[in-house]
């Protein structure tokens, strides 16, 4: 009976899960899309003037993204359910139906962002067109939407998790998911006082991402880890365990860092200073975890003569360790650059800030997301070991070369206006206007065009080689 | 004309490259030190590579220290980048310690 789980094949749960994964992978590209749009009005400002402003296409591509992460996210998890628990997940019909009722309330919320776009500033507008607050802007209804459908998905997990057996990834999974739900609360209401609500805001967007969603990559990197290399189920856990407790440790109060310039008591300044120089800490013990399983899987293999690679899914475990390094790179060091308060009075809000969730959303949340995709194409395919095509090759080449070269060319942008903008001229309004009509910041922004231009073309390949490499003879069956 | 009440002293001009380039070495840094300690331990180099390991975090303290300095932190915050410097030292014995102690009592 267990087998029908491994393979995809059979289970009700990843088949869920693939839809969620046709979704998310939809809601990407549409990401993408508006990223390019968006990228090109900083190099043309007349460009869809008065059709898709900045203001909109914006907030597409970010809300496209977290929408995106977490339709793959909860993909992921009725993945892995049958895996680990061994039963089929409890509520599946619930389930499913919370996904057409998901799936459906994006598209009408992206359709207003499209077409209605606007509104009176009045509570209308809050309920059905957006709630205004960045990253998060659906409209009221939406968010009790959201809610509901976040609801279903815990009980959903929490069900076949306590039917079931319980793994360490399982548990880890059930108490992150009760606080990634929870704290979307956090962003559903208004004060009238901007300090306030920023600071409640911020629950929502830090806490998520430098927490909930580093916990959760934890969790899918342990599962991939046992799922493409065989590693030990008790090492992996240990390590799962372990980075839990660093991820919490430093990134809750890591919070601090998003309090230094809102208004907030000057205490956040020491809070925020030390638990962001800890931040970094899990990212780089990340690297000991993937290293020591590799290395060890593969030594022990080789132990009993046998050398072939350990690794039964090449494309997904790429992912995985671009996965490691991205998160290292993006999270991590271009983090690190900017996030004690002496260098972010002048780093605040500019180009770096761009470059640093560039590349850190890109290197600890999509990459892992694209891997698990391509764990979904060999078990629904019953692929034994899956290999990489010339056009998976040619998808991660150009999605993470593209991403890097955007990412520096924010960097060089960003840097134009440190020094402009901020330390020549004091952030003061020409200054604004001053460091962003400079050769360096203009040419910086034809190249994040160019780049994106790349990762856009890298998108479609990674799209065709999802669709087809299911049938490639390529792989072992 | 710019007042010259609105520019801020704290970090002069020339400092800034200094600072992130230094931020950007302490992590790429301790990353070549964890990494090379770990390819050690589980047997992919050579043993002697481990003092190279322990070159890398001497340069991470120092780019620390740099960017700390450039930066003028407070008291406070440079106490901070001393308990970030220790952690990443310890960091990689702790957790290859623990993975290792698991790992035997699995498999051996």
């Amino acid at each position: 009976m267990a087998s029908k789980y491994l393979t995809g094949t059979g289970s009700e749960s990843k088949q869920l899960a693939t839809w969620y994964f046709t979704f998310a992978a939809i809601l990407f590209g549409a990401q993408l899309l508006f990223g390019l749009v968006a990228a090109t009005q900083y190099v043309m400002p007349g460009f869809l003037y008065g059709i898709l402003d900045f203001s909109i296409a914006r907030i597409i591509h970010i809300n496209a993204l977290v929408v995106w992460m977490v339709f793959a996210m909860f993909g992921s998890v009725y993945w892995l359910l049958p895996d680990e628990t061994g039963i089929e997940t409890v509520g599946i019909k619930i389930g499913k139906l919370l996904f057409w009722i998901f799936a459906a309330a994006i598209v009408v919320v992206v359709l207003v962002f499209l077409f209605i776009q606007v509104g009176k500033a009045d509570a209308t507008t809050i309920w059905f067109i957006t709630e205004g607050r960045e990253y998060i802007e659906a409209p009221r209804w939406a968010d009790w939407g959201i809610v509901v459908v976040a609801l279903g998905f815990v009980g959903n997990l929490f069900l076949t998790g306590m039917k079931g057996k319980q793994t360490g990834i399982v548990t880890v999974l059930m108490a992150d998911m009760i606080a990634f739900a929870g704290l979307y609360l956090a962003g559903m209401f208004f004060t009238d006082n901007i300090s306030v609500d920023q600071y409640w805001w911020w629950w929502v967007i830090h806490l998520w991402v430098e927490a909930t969603w580093e916990v959760f990559v934890g969790a899918i990197a342990a599962y991939g880890l046992i799922k493409m290399l065989g590693a030990h189920r008790q090492v992996v856990e240990m390590w799962l365990w372990i980075e839990v407790a660093m991820l919490f440790g430093s990134g809750i109060l890591g919070l601090g860092h998003h309090y230094f310039w809102i208004g907030t008591p000057e205490y956040w300044w020491e809070i925020g200073a030390l638990f962001s120089a800890l931040e970094p800490l899990p990212l780089v013990a990340m690297f000991v975890h993937v290293l020591y399983d590799w290395g060890k899987t593969q030594g022990s293999e080789e132990e009993k003569g046998n050398t072939n690679s350990v690794i039964n899914n090449k494309p997904a475990f790429t992912w995985f360790v671009l996965n490691a390094f991205g998160n290292f790179l993006g999270a991590g060091v271009w983090g690190f650059f900017h996030t004690l308060p002496q260098i972010n009075l002048y780093t605040h809000g500019t180009q770096f800030t761009s470059a640093h969730g560039h590349l850190a959303f890109f290197g600890a949340y999509a990459t892992i997301l694209i891997g698990m995709f391509y764990i979904a194409v060999q078990g629904t395919n019953g692929i034994k070991v899956m290999k990489h095509t010339r056009a998976s090759i040619w998808a991660t080449s150009m999605i993470t070369g593209g991403m890097m070269g955007m990412t520096v060319a924010l960097t060089i942008a960003g840097y134009v206006q440190v020094i402009v903008s901020r330390a020549q001229m004091g952030a003061t309004w020409a200054g604004y206007f001053d460091g962003q009509s400079g050769m360096w910041f203009q040419q910086a922004m034809d190249w994040r065009l160019i780049m994106g231009l790349v990762i856009f073309t890298g998108f479609i390949i990674l799209a065709k080689d999802l669709l087809t490499t299911g049938k490639n003879p390529v792989h072992e069956r | 004309m710019i007042d010259p009440s609105v520019i801020r002293p704290e970090i002069a001009l020339g400092d800034f490259l200094p600072i992130f380039v230094s931020s950007a070495l302490v992590l790429v840094f301790g990353g070549f030190y964890v990494g090379i300690y770990t390819a050690v331990k589980v047997k992919m180099l050579k043993p002697w590579f481990i003092a190279l390991a322990y070159m890398f975090w001497l340069l991470t303290a120092y780019c620390l220290y740099l960017m700390g300095s450039l930066m003028h932190v407070g008291e406070f915050t440079a106490k901070a980048l001393v308990v970030a410097a220790i952690g990443l030292i310890l960091l990689p014995h702790a957790v290859y310690y623990m993975q290792d102690q698991v790992h035997k009592k699995n498999e051996h």
